[in-house]
């Protein structure tokens, strides 16, 4: 009998391969004859290109050509599932600092650097718009968010809006909070080996989902998708950042296809900084209405973020919070966007989520502390059971289990009552907690999974491993649902031309990649079995179907038993495979899903120099089953020290003119190690099977959710200074 | 990067002499850095980690520390660790131990600003390109001086481990082709002035040779505080470097240097003259430490620097104390 891998803590099947080096990411792909390409950057934010000169480039040596706006290689434009509307070297416009204006291709990469450096542009420039708080009054609307207007509102009858329903509460609190702009800046930069061969292309860059890159880069190239293979086996992080298509990828496989040999790009981590992917800046006003005992009445949340100019998109701060956290009997949210000329921005990480969860989370501890109340008992007396607007349940939800495990487990009966009341030596300690809430997607997803003749079973299928897992979840599903140990199922993933498994994102994956392996398990085994007793050569030959079980890789009948290797060797077949598909179906009209938590933090806080450190991080989960106990505390943990980065240390610093001040891993501080003390995960554990029939959801972006208002919270209840923007500084606690 | 030629001297004779375009390799920690970002374009590197640059030796006289010493065999020294934590703590608060395994002192003491500006060849900078301006007096000067600026120049000199050894007197051997000659510390570095490109009174193709620290028994009662952004691996917003004597309940001798704050590293003589000869208390130290602004030139962004300042050397003086 094998044992159920399931939930069990398992080391990534790839780690080896991982911290040995010996995993191939996409730069260290070397074809023969590779050329190398470089980016040339704006040095303004917004300007018109009057001209280039690129002749000292051209001339330099080993350059093979000088590509700019004047000189394009034509990217079709929009291209691919997103109608992507901008592409690089297009146009002769330039919408922020650090934008590529050209792209030089030479035999080496010194040579394509050096040749780069050499190029001059002149500019017929533009003022930039580059505040988010000076473009508040001129924000625009977006024309939806999440498919739902950008102002909502939820009343109870007879209540004409928010502000009435605001007017009316016996308490309010009211303020205004803010995040920083964040650079994605993965480990693996945005990088690309593109190499174009009789009238197809493969390419190998680091993706949330190869099958989504292929598509794009097919409509870039303006090419058949079967033209295109994209290979991209090992992501060193994306979390949002490489769900689209970056200019090196497309330059590699235009350049490639342009010079008939294979490019590499691989961007500076300067350059990433300046032209991949960033979490937009937000100023949100949060209003909480409440009668004494801490009923809700009134919730109002309004969210302006920045937006690059290129490729607009909303930070859902308001609808991705406020809009569902709390039952109050009156709900008011709207989001508005701010264009810039900054970096382009997109997905990160809980998007939404963790910065409306920032404003929200602080807010409610402001109204505690008004009301006097436990903050804890504040979220309990506001306990959300359904959604509001499609008044549907929640498909399983333990949120409250979380807040009392969590209480019990980080001591929180030992918090300070008073705040700043509490010294220890020079140090000012405090602890503090946040509600975090992230939804649960499901996707369509096709896997397939193959019995080989010598006893081993493969799960495959176009899905990606941004560094989250995926490989060793095909491993631990596919020996789950064939009852196999894991070491006898391999998984594939990361190559387009693989069985559709969907892309890495929204904290997806597990669920609609392992409910696709659930269906394609079950019809191997059907057709295993089918197998069995139609082939002469097999000994169950003849049996009717329902006689023979499938049985922890045997089949079994009357007393007879044998393994699926061995049945596939006697009647000479390779292997017998299946293609399973999931979707959500109809349990998704008739319910809400997503994952839960808890989270607190403990800080102290020096009484002389005021630097807050964080010493104690817990966080309580209710993420459905947990398919990998030890990959899934990861994630989450991963979760909180991004939650306590945005808290304390990260932010992108865009100057007047647009330049970024701190462009690099000197000057954008993340947590270190001496920042991280104590930090622990832990889950719940109620399989969602309403969701999908593994009963797992998204554990990707909930650990980020809450952490940051819950050092904030901690701050306050140290120090009894309250910090409204991010991130929080040691100038801010001094003043 | 641009094109350079290299050599790697086997004597000291052989590596003095050059012009300003030469440059001593070392560590290579900050060096290599900026020549990738071309900030520094040196047309001739030589590898100085061959000559005999080497030594760490306490003696009746102090401390001697070989040029070529990593920082982190320094820090890690016992007779350093005892007689002066202070200079051990400093190199310890210091970048990584990554960095600290290939960084020499002689390199330490010799690194440039952290200035983004001057780190970034696309904008002015006096100090890179003299007379070009100073795009940080207006824009992004959070982490910069607060003393000793000019309106010229505004950045911060970076090393923790000089402000400790400003603190202490210590001096620099310099070796250059017409011979050897010994500078303190504290006037080896230039205020900016209209000069910031001229951070120190080295010659071209002079070389530091050896660090000397005099002997200072009350040493042993000595502390750096380094306040900054993360708990490690980050320069310091301020830092203070304090030795302090007390006998009979009052302050018989006192060494405070600042960092962080700072054009050069930073001695504050007022503020040990504030503390001799005072109860060693609390009071004594805040009213000493309020002698460390004096003349401070806040910028727009780095006004709580002030503020910083004196509550580090406060702490820090505290801490000396709790230690007695």
């Amino acid at each position: 009998m094998s044992t159920s891998p399931l939930g069990a803590s398992l080391n990534r099947i790839d780690g080896r391969l991982k911290v040995t080096g010996a995993a191939t990411y996409a730069a260290d792909v070397h074809p023969g004859r590779v050329a190398y390409g470089y980016m040339v950057s704006s040095t303004v934010a917004s300007a018109t290109l009057e001209s280039m000169d690129v002749a000292a480039a051209r001339s330099a040596p080993g350059v093979l050509a000088v590509y700019t706006p004047f000189e394009p290689l034509k990217i079709n434009v929009p291209y691919g599932p997103f109608r992507t509307s901008w592409a690089p070297l297009q146009d002769r416009e330039v919408h922020y600092m650090g934008q590529p204006i050209g792209f030089v291709v030479a035999e080496t990469f010194e040579q394509a650097r050096d040749a780069a450096m050499l190029v001059t542009a002149r500019y017929q420039e533009r003022t930039p718009k580059t505040s988010l708080e000076d473009g508040i009054p001129g924000a625009t609307t977006p024309p939806q968010v999440d498919g739902e207007p950008a102002t909502l509102a939820f009343l109870k009858d007879g209540v004409a809006s928010i502000d009435e329903a605001l007017a009316a509460a016996e308490r309010v609190v009211t303020a205004t909070y803010s995040t920083a702009a964040q650079g994605h800046s993965a480990m693996e930069p945005h990088s690309a080996v593109a190499d174009w061969k009789d009238g197809a292309l493969t390419i190998y860059s680091g993706n949330q989902g190869a099958g989504l890159q292929a598509a794009d880069v097919a409509g870039a190239l303006g090419v058949e998708p079967a033209k295109v293979r994209a290979i991209n086996p090992f992501v060193g992080g994306a979390f949002g950042g490489k769900v689209y298509t970056y200019p090196p990828t497309l330059l590699a496989a235009v350049a490639s296809r342009a010079l008939g040999r294979p490019v590499k790009a691989v961007l500076s981590r300067e350059q990433n900084f300046r032209m991949t992917a960033t979490r937009p800046a937000t100023v949100q006003k949060v209003s909480l209405g409440a009668r004494p005992d801490g009923t809700l009445t009134a919730m109002k949340h309004e969210a302006w973020s920045s937006s690059s100019v290129i490729l607009p998109g909303t930070e859902a701060s308001a609808h991705h919070s406020s809009r569902s956290w709390y039952a109050s009997e009156n709900i008011g949210v709207s989001q508005r966007t701010v264009p810039l000329n900054v970096p382009p921005t997109t997905i990160m990480r809980a998007p939404g989520e963790a910065t409306g969860g920032w404003a929200l989370e602080t807010a409610m501890d402001e109204l505690a502390v008004e009301l006097g109340v436990d903050p804890i008992a504040l979220r309990q007396k506001n306990y959300q059971t359904r959604y509001p607007g499609r008044d549907v349940p929640y498909s399983s939800k333990h949120l409250d289990e979380c807040y009392t495990l969590g209480a019990r487990r980080f001591g929180w009966d030992r918090r300070p009552a008073t705040p700043g009341s509490r010294l220890d030596g020079d140090w000012y300690t405090g602890m503090g907690m946040a509600t975090a809430i992230y939804p649960a997607f499901r996707f369509p997803a096709s896997m397939l999974v193959r019995l080989h003749a010598d006893g081993q079973a493969t799960v495959s299928g176009s899905t990606g491993d941004p560094g989250t897992g995926m490989w060793t979840v095909l491993s631990i599903m596919g020996a789950e649902t064939l009852g196999l140990p894991v070491h006898r199922v391999r998984g594939n993933l990361g190559d387009s031309t693989l069985t559709p498994g969907g892309f890495v994102a929204a904290s997806s994956s597990t669920a609609s990649v392992g409910s696709a392996i659930v269906a394609a398990a079950e019809e191997v085994k059907r057709k295993l079995i089918e197998l069995a007793v139609t082939d002469t050569r097999s000994p169950f030959h003849g049996r009717p179907a329902e006689d023979v079980r499938y049985q922890n890789g045997d089949l079994v009948s009357g007393g007879r038993r044998l393994g699926f290797g061995a049945l596939l060797r006697t009647v000479e077949l390779t292997g017998v495979e299946a293609v399973g598909s999931s979707a959500p179906g109809p349990e998704a009209r008739a319910h809400a899903f997503a994952s839960f938590g808890a989270q607190f933090c403990e800080v102290r806080v020096n009484r002389w120099t005021m630097e807050p450190r964080v010493t104690r991080m817990l966080s309580v989960m209710d993420a459905g089953r947990v398919v990998n106990a030890k990959t899934a505390r990861s994630q989450i943990v991963g979760g909180m020290v991004w939650g306590l980065s945005a808290a304390l240390h990260e932010g992108l610093h865009v100057e007047p003119d647009g330049r970024i001040a701190n462009g690099d891993l000197a000057g954008y501080l993340l947590p270190v190690n001496a920042d991280v003390r104590e930090i622990d995960a832990v889950f719940v554990d109620h399989p969602d099977l309403t969701f999908n029939p593994v009963g797992a959801r998204g554990i990707g972006e909930i650990g980020v959710v809450g952490m940051a208002a819950a050092v904030g919270n901690a701050i306050f209840n140290a120090t009894g200074k309250r910090l409204r923007a991010l991130p929080m500084t040691i100038e801010a606690l001094l003043g | 990067m641009r094109a350079f030629t290299f050599a790697a001297p086997a004597s000291v004779e052989a590596a003095v002499g050059g012009d300003a375009t030469t440059a001593f390799l070392a560590g290579g920690t900050t060096l290599v850095d900026l020549m990738k970002l071309e900030v520094l374009t040196p047309s001739r590197v030589l590898d100085i980690n061959a000559l005999p640059l080497r030594g760490i030796e306490t003696g009746r006289d102090g401390l001697r520390l070989g040029a070529l010493e990593r920082m982190s065999d320094i820090a890690a020294h016992p007779a350093v660790a005892e007689r002066y934590p202070v200079i051990a703590q400093a190199l310890l608060a210091s970048a990584s131990q990554q960095i600290r395994n290939m960084a020499s002192i002689g390199g330490n003491l010799m690194q440039r600003t952290r200035c983004g500006y001057y780190r970034d060849v696309t904008v002015p900078c006096n100090r890179r390109e003299p007379g070009s301006g100073c795009p940080a007096a207006e824009g992004t000067n959070r982490p910069h001086a607060v003393l000793g600026t000019s309106d010229a120049c505004v950045a911060t000199h970076p090393s923790d481990v000089a402000v400790a050894l400003v603190a202490l007197d210590a001096t620099v051997r310099l070796r250059d082709a017409a011979g050897t000659r010994t500078v303190r510390l504290a006037d080896f570095y230039r205020q900016p002035g209209t000069t910031p490109h001229v951070e120190n009174v080295l010659r071209p193709g002079e070389l530091v040779t050896d660090v000397l620290v005099p002997a200072l028994p009350w040493a042993r009662r000595s502390v750096y505080l380094k306040i900054r952004d993360r708990q490690s691996y980050e320069f310091a917003l301020c830092s203070a470097a304090v030795a302090l004597d007390v006998r009979g309940g009052r302050v018989a001798g006192a060494r405070v240097a600042a960092g962080g704050v700072g054009t050069v590293p930073w001695r504050l003589p007022a503020v040990e003259a504030a503390l001799r000869g005072r109860p060693a208390r609390q009071e004594t130290y805040e009213a000493a430490a309020r002698q460390a602004v004096r003349g401070a030139r806040p910028l727009t962004h780095n006004a709580f620097k002030t503020t910083l300042l004196r509550r580090t050397i406060v702490r820090a003086l505290l801490s000396l104390e709790a230690g007695a």
